[in-house]
């Protein structure tokens, strides 16, 4: 026998308390004189015995009474199944509902999800009457939908029903680890755990760490995980979409790179991939001859965007039996124009000696006659001319072997960078490496990094250093990852200033508008080439070496017009970095000033068609920002502002983890198997069978209560009939 | 003078002042022969013995008519009886006569009875003598037929407090003894004593001639035992204190005292003895009547 609430039995040193009673009354008393002591000693004698008995049978009942109700608190429970006689305990449980992407897979008539359900209705109508359950959805988030146990059945059961199936990740440890809190708070018999999931291996990250926890509790907590899937050995997934392109103009051919994965075990023929733009028919198609096994492929295909402001690109591949990952959409803003302005720092006297003449080709590589049309639009200026710009007329600023500034140009810049500018800076021969190592590296923390001294020879072209030719990591030159992109390791280097960027946890406390630093591309030997920096909400791209052919042949090689566009992109476009979001993620978005305190509508993704949310353009941090939280679901959302007018689109994407088919390893089911009840879901199985089996055990206060109550009423009989006259 | 209600004359302040004892004893004894009792006398025919002259202060109703009537002159009949006996009140003076429940105790209720009692003896010509005991006689009143006599043993009985345990029986023996002449003893006592030796003393008595009659003096709550709770009793008569539940044992203890009256009363009415229970909470007109029934019983 075990007690769920043992501390009560300390309640047994009550019983001290009728026997303090007992002892103190006979210390109260009347006193009387009196004469007739020889018939009063006679009777006494003749009933002292007796008496003395019926004090003593009292006394016990009274102290019985208090054993009793101290034991019956205690909460004693028998746990052999000889004690099933008194009938099932009840049940306080926790039911886990696996709700993340991968629940979607059908087997051609259910999904897993609907399975799944089911399961849980099942294990919730298993538990006896007095029985509470709560009910958590489980992604890589843990959703408590009745977040403490309820003695309401049919509301678990209604919620189990109701339950939305999201496109989230999975990761069931957190919801493990809840349900364990939650019980073990709880004083009762049996407590119960029921996991419904499909066994996806990615949700089973941290597999260790769950193990750990279920044979921990595993003597108070009975564990019983439900496996909905049935092995799925097909899946083909798109598991990325991005833009190629660096920038976005309206009604230019846009690239757009598509991965297409096979997650199953047969390769996998003949696969058509459609890109659309908005709710327009595919603008174009690509056939994948042959995606194989366990592999990805990438194709890139071309759209334009007809006209400014936010669009949405889609890409498809036909739709298997998880048709959630046979389509992913992105927001894109068109752009009508970018406005750069070019500061020459060495204007020569020839154009083509001009620091900036590579740039301005570049920027606009079209010819002469069609650059007017070209959608960036450039400005050519001078050291001299930096005092009177006029930097907001412009969406970047380019400063090209510029030596120095005044500090009011840097406290302008300063102020335009943290209104959204960009700006982008080429060093070389003439810079002042002091002014721009102590006034904007140091001081205003505007510089990504450092100008060390210079190394190389500009005057030879026998040495020479390269750029990486593999393996880059920041989406701004990831395009150079496919090698039909060619490559930047091409380009030769004779002289440039080693970026050092401020180690971690540097001693200068940083500017509250300093982002980190990162690296964008580095030499072949590992150094630092291009390094960015976020400043309030623009952006500084710094570049090692000129951005002439005076320290590099970079300006002539072909990677250079494509590297420096998606250099403006990046500066120009960082806002729109936040139109693509992880599915779960919080979306984000800076607005112009006249929309503070506006309410905007979100229309969320096609599977919730009509389902609309509404938030407001807050203050964060003195800007007016636009955020909205509640992105379960893939797809594109749309958020209007009545008046004034304003639209625009942004998109959530799946994690391509939940597109996989592992599942746990047979190895991993044993292992779950020695701290939980692991079953498989197959038609017509009935759970209710299975845990009832396993349950055994019955509280006893109920009895000791009704003993206690005979006792009592015992007590007041017995009381009542020795009191009487005799 | 009017004449004061019974229960006044049952106020130990009363009972402690001799004079006012004696005058309330009169009062009673008066009030009851006049009032509501008829007279035992009435209609009893006494034997007549002789006449004497009229004097003033004689009771006019023993005046006889036919003398009156024959010869003018008035002359007052004496009877057989009015100097025949002697009565000796015995009245215990012991502890345990000291318990009252109320104001009022055992020994105040006595020494009214006895009060009373004297008074009407000596009214009715009788002569008598008053003594009050513990373990032996402590004060005794020699036998005396004058009325004059009665303040003497008035101021006895309320200067008279208890001290000592009782021992009826031996004084019943004494008493059997020293008596030369047949009379009447009257014990008023609570007989907390050995009934058998009591028993014994009265039967000595009444060998010896004696009319006996007891008065067996009790408090209310000695006869019914009302206590509730828990309850020490603590004993006059050095006895050790009893701890109890009185309630519990109430029927068992009326059971007792029911026994012992019992005992007490069969053995009186073996020896021929009058027993009378006087419960000091009733008035004490059935003490009167109980006593004169008596005493017409012992004259016929």
């Amino acid at each position: 026998m075990s007690f769920l609430n043992p501390i009560m039995l300390f309640g047994i040193a009550a019983v001290s308390v009728p026997i303090i009673i007992h002892l103190l009354n006979r210390r109260k008393f009347q006193k009387v004189v009196w004469a007739a002591m020889r018939f009063l000693r006679i009777s006494v004698e003749q009933n002292q015995r007796r008496m003395r008995i019926e004090d003593m049978i009292l006394l016990a009942l009274r102290c019985l009474l208090l054993i009793l109700l101290a034991l019956a608190l205690a909460r004693p429970a028998f746990m052999s199944k000889a004690a099933d006689v008194f009938g099932q305990s009840k049940v306080t449980g926790v039911v886990i509902l696996d709700n993340s992407a991968s629940m979607a897979v059908s087997d051609g008539t259910q999904t897993r999800f609907e399975k799944a359900r089911r399961a849980a209705e099942q294990a919730i109508e298993s538990m006896p009457a007095g029985s509470a359950t709560a009910v958590l959805l489980a992604s890589d988030v843990v959703n408590g939908v009745i977040p403490e146990p309820t003695f309401d059945l049919n509301l678990a059961r209604r919620v189990v029903r109701e339950a939305p199936l999201t496109d989230r990740a999975t990761d069931l440890f957190p919801a493990l680890n809840r349900a364990i809190t939650v019980l073990q708070e709880r004083l009762a018999l049996r407590k119960e755990i029921y996991l419904i999931t499909d066994g996806q291996a990615a949700g089973w990250r941290q597999l260790v760490e769950a193990q750990r926890a279920l044979e921990r509790v595993k003597s108070e907590i009975k564990t019983h995980i439900v496996l909905v899937s049935e092995r799925e050995e097909r899946n083909l997934a798109i598991t990325e979409l991005r833009l190629a392109s660096g920038l976005s103009p309206v009604d230019q051919p846009l690239r757009f790179e598509v991965q297409v994965s096979n997650f199953g075990r047969e390769d996998v023929r003949d696969v058509r991939v459609g890109l659309s733009v908005d709710a327009d028919p595919p603008s174009d198609e690509f056939t994948i001859e042959t995606v194989p096994a366990g592999s990805t492929r990438s194709v890139s295909l071309f759209a334009r965007l007809r006209s400014a402001g936010f669009h949405h690109v889609s890409a498809r591949i036909p739709e298997d039996r998880q048709p959630a990952d046979d389509r992913r959409a992105i927001a894109v803003r068109a752009i009508k124009e970018v406005r750069v302005l070019v500061v020459d720092g060495e204007p020569g006297s020839e154009p083509r000696e001009s620091e900036t003449y590579f740039l301005r080709n570049a920027l606009v590589p079209v010819p002469a006659d069609q650059a007017e049309n070209y959608f960036v639009k450039t400005v050519a200026g001078n050291v001299a001319e930096l005092a009177s710009a006029r930097f907001d007329d412009f969406d970047a600023v380019i400063l090209a072997n510029v030596p120095d500034f005044s500090n009011a140009v840097a406290q302008r810049l300063q102020q335009y960078l943290r209104r959204g500018g960009g700006l982008m800076i080429f060093p070389g021969a003439r810079v002042n490496t002091a002014f721009y190592n102590e006034q904007l590296f140091a001081r205003a923390q505007l510089l990504p990094a450092s100008l060390a001294p210079a190394r190389g020879e500009a005057d030879q072209d026998q040495k020479y250093f390269t750029l990486q030719d593999k393996d880059y990591q920041h989406p701004m030159v990831a395009l150079w990852n496919d090698p039909a992109a060619g490559t930047l390791g091409s380009a030769r280097f004779y002289r440039a200033f080693p970026l050092n960027l401020p180690a971690t946890g540097a001693t200068n406390a940083p500017a509250p508008d300093a982002g980190l630093p990162e690296v964008v591309l580095k030499y072949s030997d590992g150094s630092v080439a291009v390094a960015q920096r976020n400043w309030g909400l623009g952006r500084v791209v710094l570049f090692s070496s000129t951005a002439d052919t005076a320290w590099n042949d970079l300006p002539v090689r072909l990677p250079f017009v494509p590297l420096l566009h998606r250099a403006l992109g990046s500066i120009v476009q960082r806002q729109d970095e936040g139109l693509n979001v992880r599915v779960g993620s919080r979306f984000a978005r800076r607005l112009s000033t006249e929309l503070l305190e506006k309410e905007a509508t979100f229309l969320k993704p096609r599977r919730t068609e009509g389902l609309r949310e509404t938030r407001r353009v807050e203050l964060v941090n003195g800007s007016p920002v636009l955020q909205y939280d509640q992105t379960d679901h893939a797809g594109v959302y749309e958020v209007k502002i009545a008046d004034p007018a304003y639209e625009l689109k942004f998109a959530a994407q799946s994690h391509p983890s939940e597109s996989s088919m592992d599942e746990l390893t047979l190895g991993q089911v044993n292992s779950l198997k020695t701290v939980a009840n692991v079953v498989t879901w197959t038609p017509g199985f009935t759970l209710k069978g299975l845990v009832e089996r396993d349950r055994s055990g019955f509280e006893f206060w109920l009895p000791i209560v009704i003993g206690a109550l005979m006792v009592a009423g015992a007590e007041t009989f017995l009381g009542q009939w020795f009191s009487r006259e005799k | 003078m009017s004449r004061p209600a019974t229960d006044t004359l049952l106020d130990p302040e009363v009972i402690s002042k001799a004079e006012a004892l004696g005058l309330h004893a009169r009062y009673v004894v008066e009030g009851y022969m006049a009032g509501e009792h008829k007279s035992p006398y009435r209609g009893f025919a006494i034997e007549f013995a002789q006449h004497r002259e009229y004097s003033h202060g004689d009771d006019t109703r023993h005046l006889d008519w036919k003398v009156v009537g024959r010869t003018d002159r008035y002359y007052i009949k004496q009877y057989e009886q009015e100097t025949n006996y002697v009565a000796n009140v015995l009245l215990d003076g012991s502890e345990s006569m000291k318990y009252g429940s109320g104001k009022l105790t055992k020994l105040h209720y006595g020494k009214v009875i006895a009060a009373c009692l004297s008074y009407l003896i000596l009214n009715q010509r009788d002569a008598v003598a008053l003594g009050m005991f513990d373990t032996n006689m402590r004060d005794y009143a020699p036998r005396s037929d004058n009325k004059s006599t009665i303040h003497n043993l008035m101021a006895r009985l309320a200067a008279f407090e208890p001290k000592a345990q009782t021992n009826i029986g031996a004084v019943l023996h004494d008493m059997a003894r020293q008596t030369r002449r047949k009379g009447i003893v009257i014990v008023i006592s609570d007989f907390f004593d050995d009934e058998q030796a009591v028993l014994d003393g009265i039967q000595h008595l009444r060998f010896g001639g004696n009319e006996v009659i007891v008065f067996h003096v009790m408090d209310p709550y000695e006869l019914e035992f009302p206590f509730m709770g828990l309850v020490e009793f603590e004993g006059l008569e050095q006895v050790p204190k009893i701890l109890t539940r009185p309630g519990e044992i109430r029927k068992s203890y009326l059971r007792e005292v029911e026994a012992f009256r019992t005992r007490l009363r069969d053995g009186c009415e073996r020896n021929n003895c009058h027993y009378v229970l006087v419960n000091t909470s009733h008035s004490l007109d059935e003490v009167l009547s109980a006593y004169l029934a008596f005493r017409l019983r012992t004259a016929g």
